[in-house]
């Protein structure tokens, strides 16, 4: 039912859109404004995400570590950018990056929204405001130039540079759409007296901030509407507000793209702009008073009701902040439990779980079994990194066959699947056998297999995820001699998979089955020396060309590592428990010089 | 103090098993290389076998291959149970 509404619903949405361009050109526009951006919004994620882990990360944490330096961060950075909404939604990306956590999150939002009222100081004082927009289209081409780069922090940069150039972007053809509506505010028609008019004004004035999606072009319209005496001083305070909530519609808007952590930052975003809002409504006849005692004291005029509406655009957002600090952590309970997170689709430890480790064989047990869970999947990326089907693999059809049937390169993403799920894994029981160090020197043997099993999964998908480059290249190349050498290096892995696949299930009933792996080993030096020679062969006889040969060189060292690392894992799990049978077999298990002799043997035999 | 027969006996078996421990250990791991040598053993025959009955000539110089890292095994296992075996004797 929910599947066949979920592919209703696409198309139904898309017709819609369509009509709604076709009959209204604003509407088109306004629409191309919100998908500009939320695209600049996953473009400043992507950007952000280059400099987890450095930096920027730093910073962020030494600025952020105390609620007062997160709502001083908020109050400096939305001063510079003359936009609240504009820090709410890097903000939020923040977040979305991991970055920084909901409460520092929430101390930056409460501070831009102190941070934007000097907005107001600058339009009544001044006249001035700082146009961001102008620089959209040098910030998109300064982006792009620096997307191409290879360094991965200038890459970044990019992003975080296209990401902001399409946040004003989109932001810019909203107002141009919203253009026709904005002319039709005629806010002298509206004049009403007392607390009807209060509401009414508050309410415009979220109306007209959403529908020109910035509380500083609001205020601009206000203060002129003040200037022209179109509306009484109240008026314009609701107004002022109203625009205070209504700013929060671009954090909202943000959100959309963003994990449900951006979308709690949103929520808090709109709950202390309502609650500062309502405040101001309740105590407004205080409020006024208060302004006009700090008007005298600063020394405003009297009738300077524009400077006046700043001084009380930012006392009332001050009271916000002072009201709710004290209820930070209530608010960040209150949005965790509102807005839950999603179950994590990325993968988690099975039988890694803390009472496990009270008993330091039910501890070993369960990172073995994690670490065959882990194999497992790892297996299955080698095979899709290979453009190969496991199950394929592990089937009793020939090898050679296999291949042929898979003869297409097939795209996937060995990175993403190495961050979220493998490393996740291994740094998860890594992480394990750290709370289990013990000094028994039986159990630390044995633990640092389990290590070392897992350091080998992840070299061996690094490896593939190298190997796979060339590969996709190569494996259907017109030249039959090159493809042949990559297909035959696909087949060689593969075999191996199948080949431990059998040991592994026979591992219950063989007590030999670490010494299965030594033929292994001797199948793999033998072939390495089978690859070397015929290498040799293509290069004299021109059959490759250098950078092919060059190619080949590297990948059969990648495809050597993946499978003495495959070879290893095994070698190092299949019986990571204890016993005078396992301690023999590893005493037995032939290392890489006797397998060299043995080699050696074979050779003068065949001779 | 008394001791009565029941401790006495159980920390005599203490004190020998202290005692000895490095001969202890030692016939652990004669143990275990003689019982894996067996088995090993057993498996070469079985390779022997398959060797025999196998048609497909890349099969079988697989299984030969196979084998003659067991007889490698074998002797290396027989060369460490030795000294193990003249390490217990001194």
């Amino acid at each position: 039912m929910k599947g066949t509404l979920q592919k209703v619903m696409l198309p139904t949405i898309l017709v819609i859109l369509a009509y709604g361009f076709w009959i209204s050109p604003d509407f088109k526009e306004i629409a191309a404004g919100v998908a500009i951006f939320l695209f600049g919004m996953l473009a400043l994620e992507e950007g952000f995400k280059a400099f987890t882990g450095g930096t920027l990360e730093k910073i962020l944490k030494k600025t952020t570590n105390k609620l007062w330096k997160s709502i001083s961060f908020g109050v400096v950075s939305t001063s510079i950018m003359q936009s609240s909404s504009l820090v709410s939604v890097i903000t939020i990306s923040f977040l979305g990056a991991g970055l920084i956590g909901l409460s520092e999150g929430i101390g930056i939002i409460f501070g831009a929204n102190l941070g934007t009222t000097t907005g107001a100081w600058l339009v009544a004082g001044f006249g001035l405001k700082v146009k961001i927009s102008a620089y959209a289209m040098p910030m998109l081409v300064f982006g792009v130039i620096m997307i191409f780069q290879k360094s991965r922090h200038l890459k970044g940069i990019g992003y975080i540079l296209t990401g902001l150039g399409f946040l004003f972007l989109g932001i810019h053809h909203m107002k141009e759409g919203f253009e026709t509506f904005k002319s039709a505010i005629d806010l002298a028609e509206y004049a009403v007296a007392g607390y009807p008019g209060l509401f009414l004004f508050t309410l415009i004035g979220i109306f007209a901030t959403v529908v020109m999606q910035s509380s500083h072009a609001t205020l601009v319209l206000i203060i002129t509407a003040l200037a022209a005496q179109q509306i009484s001083y109240e008026n314009a305070l609701a107004l002022a507000i109203g625009a205070n909530v209504g700013t929060t519609i671009t954090a909202i808007l943000g959100a959309l793209s963003s994990n449900e952590l951006g979308k709690r930052l949103a929520g808090a975003h709109l709950i202390f702009n309502v609650v500062t809002g309502l405040i101001a409504i309740a105590f407004i006849h205080q409020l006024l008073v208060a302004v006009d005692l700090i008007s005298a004291y600063v020394g405003i005029a009297e009738a300077d009701y524009t400077l006046k509406l700043a001084v009380f655009h930012t006392l009332f957002n001050l009271i916000g902040i002072v009201v709710m600090i004290p209820f930070t952590n209530h608010l960040v309970g209150f949005l965790e439990r509102v807005i839950k997170s999603e179950p994590d689709k990325y993968a988690q430890p099975k039988y890694l779980n803390e009472s496990a480790l009270e008993f330091a064989d039910a501890a070993l047990e369960a990172m073995r079994m994690e670490t065959a869970r882990v194999y497992t999947m790892a297996t299955d990326v080698i095979a899709k990194g290979l453009s190969l089907d496991k199950q394929k693999i592990l089937s009793d059809a020939k090898l050679k066959t296999v291949i042929a049937q898979h003869a297409r390169a097939i795209d996937y993403d060995i990175d993403d699947v190495y961050e979220h799920e493998i490393k996740r894994l291994c740094s998860a029981i890594l992480d394990f056998t750290n709370k289990l160090s013990s000094a028994d020197p039986v159990i630390a043997r044995q633990i640092s297999r389990i290590r070392m099993a897992n350091q080998s999964i992840l070299i061996a998908l690094k490896d593939v995820k190298h190997l796979q480059k060339n590969m996709k290249r190569y494996i259907a190349s017109d030249n039959p001699e090159i493809s042949a050498e990559y297909n035959r290096l696909r087949q060689r892995i593969a075999k191996v998979i199948r080949r431990l696949e059998k040991i592994r299930a026979s591992g219950e009933t063989s007590v030999t089955s670490i010494l299965s792996l030594d033929a292994l080993k001797l199948t793999l030096e033998k072939n390495m020396g089978l690859l070397h020679e015929r290498m040799n062969e293509l290069i004299r006889g021109g059959k490759v060309s250098a950078e092919m040969a060059i190619s080949l060189m590297n990948d059969s060292n990648y495809t050597y590592s993946i499978i003495h690392n495959l070879i290893q894992i095994n070698h190092n799990y299949l019986k990571s428990e204890e016993g005078t049978e396992t301690e023999a077999e590893h005493m037995i298990a032939l290392n890489r010089e006797e397998i060299g002799t043995v080699l050696a043997d074979n050779r003068e035999t065949a001779e | 103090m008394k001791f009565d027969n029941a401790l006495k006996k159980k920390l005599l078996k203490r004190l020998k098993s202290y005692m000895n421990a490095e001969a202890e250990q030692l016939q652990q791991e004669d143990d275990g290389l003689s019982k894996v040598l067996k088995k090993l053993k057993k498996k070469e025959k079985h390779l022997k076998e398959l060797i025999a009955a196998e048609r497909d000539d890349d099969e079988r110089e697989m299984l030969e291959q196979e084998l003659k890292v067991i007889r490698s095994q074998r002797k290396k296992g027989i060369t460490l149970l030795s000294s193990l075996r003249k390490k217990g004797n001194k």
